[in-house]
């Protein structure tokens, strides 16, 4: 077989994403991701009032609509010096959470492994029992996903109204006064989901799974029940090093995440649960927001400078199609000049998860590790949030203070979404939105080449990919699904 | 049942009208598409075809083989830049061009939330945002005003930002079923628009005797001062209830008017334009003197327990 260039239109990723992959005897040799859609929302930002971002931001994404407002609402806190009480801390991170758990067996059970039951894998063993799990809408464990992850999302509606598209956090807290009642129906709701989680996803209890530090751990907590290697994580597992997930989509290996979930009760500004940093060949360094640019070399946009740090870039569209070296609607984030990955792999791995430390330290990056680490994070975040929900009902605090008017200022909100590193960079000049930036976890990414002609993380992670059917490509999506793709974030948010 | 086939396009979107269907539960997506023999041709965030079976999919469509029955879309048109659409292209081509020949192909076509129908978060932008059948207010949009789909319906809106799943449901089942009822004049299903969104709402006795707050994080109504649009816009959130459990009003953040058809408004939201402290604009039909007389006398009339903010919510 020669070399061949491909054009994949890639679905399932949450928007619209096209894969140029260039084969060569079998496997990628060159790979270039090209976000296809702009939705420009500069024009329709700039000269806004102030409030206006916790409207539009989260309609920015149907699937992380509250990590958007999350950040909008972190960025006015800080323009308007906001003192958001510990209940606002915990109601934000109630729903927050709640979204990302969602996010998270849903893009397992529902978009990633759907894949497991591509005709495509007919001669693997475990093939049938994935079809009766996942298939569309029909496996079984697609449609228990569908109930619990509707049921999850109620704790949102209890709190903030809807679910998605709410904007009941504003600076200095939330809207909603939840009575115990109401916080006490959001504690059963996720008694029920975290019953369920452990039956269906994990096979154990969460306390079992928390004694799983290490790869050799993990194999013997697999064989050590059926009730473990049956289970949706057990079988993820199993399927998944059948068909080689586990040697595949190695990527740069640098990570970065902005640390998830402000702690309440933080008494020296805000301390994240899970801390930010970036990481890199073994070691986290502390994250810094001040080395963070975004180029636009291979981008469709023009400016004077190539790479701008996102208070004091443009955002200007210059569709060339297929001329000259500009190729994708996303912009390259990067991070001290380096592209990262971002997401649950890279939020574990900078906390220093052990088992996912243990995991990278001898086998690196693949996209076994980084689906492995999204299915698992449910595990990590759901005893917090019912610690949070028992202090709500103890509490007899505010969920708000009130401020004063908005003065001119700059403010940035750092969240972990479901899918990682999200910031939004906002500044205020005589009552207006001046200057808004976004920077999603798939512009990371899905970052195309920057200036130098270093590849975006996924578009490195595709090298070396072995691609039986070119007609079929599905190892190629199954890499780039392992970064739970949102593309509709990214294509049109790299500006507001 | 009749076998019938649907295609879900997502254009210009977020995809929340997708996520927002998943919150059905009676009917859930499996139980609607089982009940009413519906097969799943594509939808971008479910279908698990290859890529040779997509576009032999498309192949068949294009040609005819395969009869379209709903055609929903998802997210706006978009026409950027000057009118190509390569703001938003599917294998180089622009989206817009296959949103054109399946709107002629289909049986039906459904416009879901409010960028569909009316251009929404683009309509004023740089990527000439449009709806399938209108433009903010304007009867037109991208298939013209006199565009009629092959079963003799116009297009037939859900707007919403995200529509609610019961309404994208419901809507799916009536045309199934020969009993979708009448349209209103933005081509919204009455059933569903024929209710203004604060009927039902929690703050309502709050609202009646106009006591209304200036900030957040209390119990009182916010039509006065805080921006909500309950008593102007039509919708059914206070009816069926997001996520089976609340509503926005209900938990105290001022309802946008994400059915309207100029959502996003260009004015700021979380504040009301007012004269004299009263709204500019006031619900539909109303006369301006005898809401200030009866507004005022209800605010005379306001039991002290409301005043003091004693009542729950």
């Amino acid at each position: 077989m020669g070399k061949q260039i491909y054009t994949l239109p890639i679905n399932r990723v949450e928007g619209d994403l096209e894969l140029r992959i260039r084969i060569d005897d079998g496997r990628i040799a060159d790979a270039w991701s090209a976000g296809i859609m702009y939705r420009g929302f500069e024009n329709i930002m700039r000269g806004r009032a102030p409030l206006d971002s916790l409207v539009i931001t989260p309609r920015v994404c149907g699937i992380c609509t509250t990590a958007h407002l999350t950040a909008a609402a972190q960025a006015l806190d800080e323009i308007f010096a906001a003192h958001v009480p510990d209940n606002g801390k915990r109601v934000r991170n109630i729903c927050l959470g709640a979204e990302i758990l969602q996010n998270d067996v849903r893009h397992s059970l529902m978009l990633y492994m759907c894949d497991f039951a591509n005709p495509r894998f007919e001669r693997q063993p475990l093939f049938d029992q994935a079809c009766r799990r996942y298939r569309p809408l029909r496996g079984r464990s697609a449609q228990e996903c569908i109930a619990a992850t509707r049921q999850i999302l109620e704790i949102v509606a209890i709190l903030g109204g809807q679910w998605p598209h709410s904007s009941f956090m504003v600076p200095g807290g939330v809207v909603s006064v939840p009575s115990r009642a109401d916080i006490s129906q959001c504690r059963y709701l996720l008694e029920q989901f975290r019953d369920w989680y452990e039956k269906q996803i994990l096979g154990c209890s969460i306390a079992r799974w928390q004694s799983v530090q290490s790869q050799a751990m993990l194999d013997r907590w697999l064989n050590e029940n059926p009730s473990h290697a049956d289970s949706d994580l057990g079988f993820f597992i199993r399927f998944a090093r059948a068909i080689g997930l586990d040697r595949m989509g190695a990527g740069h290996g640098h990570m970065l995440s902005v640390g998830l979930f402000d702690t309440p009760g933080a008494t020296n500004g805000s301390q994240k649960l899970l801390p930010a940093g970036f990481f890199k060949a073994g070691d986290t360094t502390p994250f810094q927001q001040e080395v963070i640019s975004e180029d636009i070399s291979h981008a469709w946009y023009t400016d004077d400078e190539v790479s701008r740090h996102p208070f004091d870039e443009t955002t200007i569209p210059y569709a060339t199609g297929n001329e000259g070296p500009k190729y994708s609607w996303c912009k390259a984030p990067r991070y001290q000049g380096l592209p990262a990955e971002t997401g649950p792999l890279a939020e574990l791995a900078v906390a220093g998860n052990p088992l996912i430390r243990d995991i990278l330290r001898r086998h690196g990056v693949s996209a076994w590790a980084r689906q492995l680490a999204r299915i698992i994070r449910p595990a990590v975040i759901l005893p917090k949030l019912d610690e949070w929900l028992q202090e709500l009902i103890c509490s007899r605090d505010v969920f708000f203070h009130p401020y004063h008017a908005c003065p001119d200022g700059r403010g940035i909100g750092l969240v972990e979404a479901p899918r990682g590193a999200l910031g939004h960079w906002a500044q205020i000049e005589n009552n207006q939105i001046s200057q808004y930036q976004i920077i999603t976890p798939t512009a990371w990414n899905a970052s195309p080449r920057d200036s130098r002609d270093v590849r975006g993380p996924w578009e490195q992670a595709l090298l070396g990919v072995e691609i039986a059917d070119p007609q079929n490509p599905i190892e190629a999506g199954l890499v780039i699904r392992s970064f739970d793709p949102c593309l509709v974030c990214t294509v049109h948010a790299v500006s507001l | 049942m009749k076998k019938r086939t649907l295609y879900w396009l997502q254009g210009g979107g977020c995809g929340g009208d997708t996520w927002s269907l998943f919150n059905g539960r009676t009917p859930d997506l499996s139980q609607l598409l089982d009940s009413l023999n519906i097969e799943l041709l594509w939808h971008p965030s479910i279908s698990n075809l290859s890529l040779d079976a997509y576009h032999e999919l498309h192949a068949q469509l294009f040609a005819g083989r395969i009869k379209l029955d709903l055609f929903c879309v998802e997210g706006s048109v978009v026409r950027g830049p000057s009118g190509t659409g390569m703001y938003d292209t599917l294998m180089g081509k622009p989206k817009k061009d296959l949103i054109a020949t399946l709107a002629h192909q289909a049986m039906d076509v459904i416009a879901v939330g409010t960028c569909a129908g009316f251009g929404g978060i683009g309509a004023d932008g740089e990527i000439e945002a449009t709806g399938m059948q209108f433009h903010k207010f304007d009867a037109g949009g991208f298939l013209g005003a006199d565009f009629v789909a092959r079963g003799g319906r116009p297009v037939i809106n859900l707007p919403g930002c995200p529509c609610h799943c019961d309404v994208i449901a419901g809507t799916i089942a009536a045309l199934c079923q020969n009993g979708l009822g009448e349209l209103d004049k933005f081509q919204a299903p009455v059933e569903w628009y024929g209710t203004m969104v604060h009927q039902g709402c929690t703050r309502n006795e709050y609202h009646e005797y106009r006591v209304e707050e200036m900030r957040f994080g209390e119990k009182g109504c916010l039509f006065f001062y805080l921006g909500c649009h309950g008593p102007l816009a039509y919708g059914p959130c206070n009816k069926s209830l997001w996520n089976h459990r609340s509503s926005k009003t209900r938990v105290g953040v001022p309802c946008f008017g994400c059915t309207r058809p100029d959502f996003p408004q260009r004015y700021p939201f979380f504040q009301t334009r007012n004269i004299e402290g009263i709204p500019i604009e006031l619900p539909d039909g109303i006369n301006r003197a005898h809401y200030m007389a009866y507004k005022g006398i209800a605010a005379a009339a306001a039991p002290k327990r409301l005043k003091d903010r004693k009542t729950g919510i």
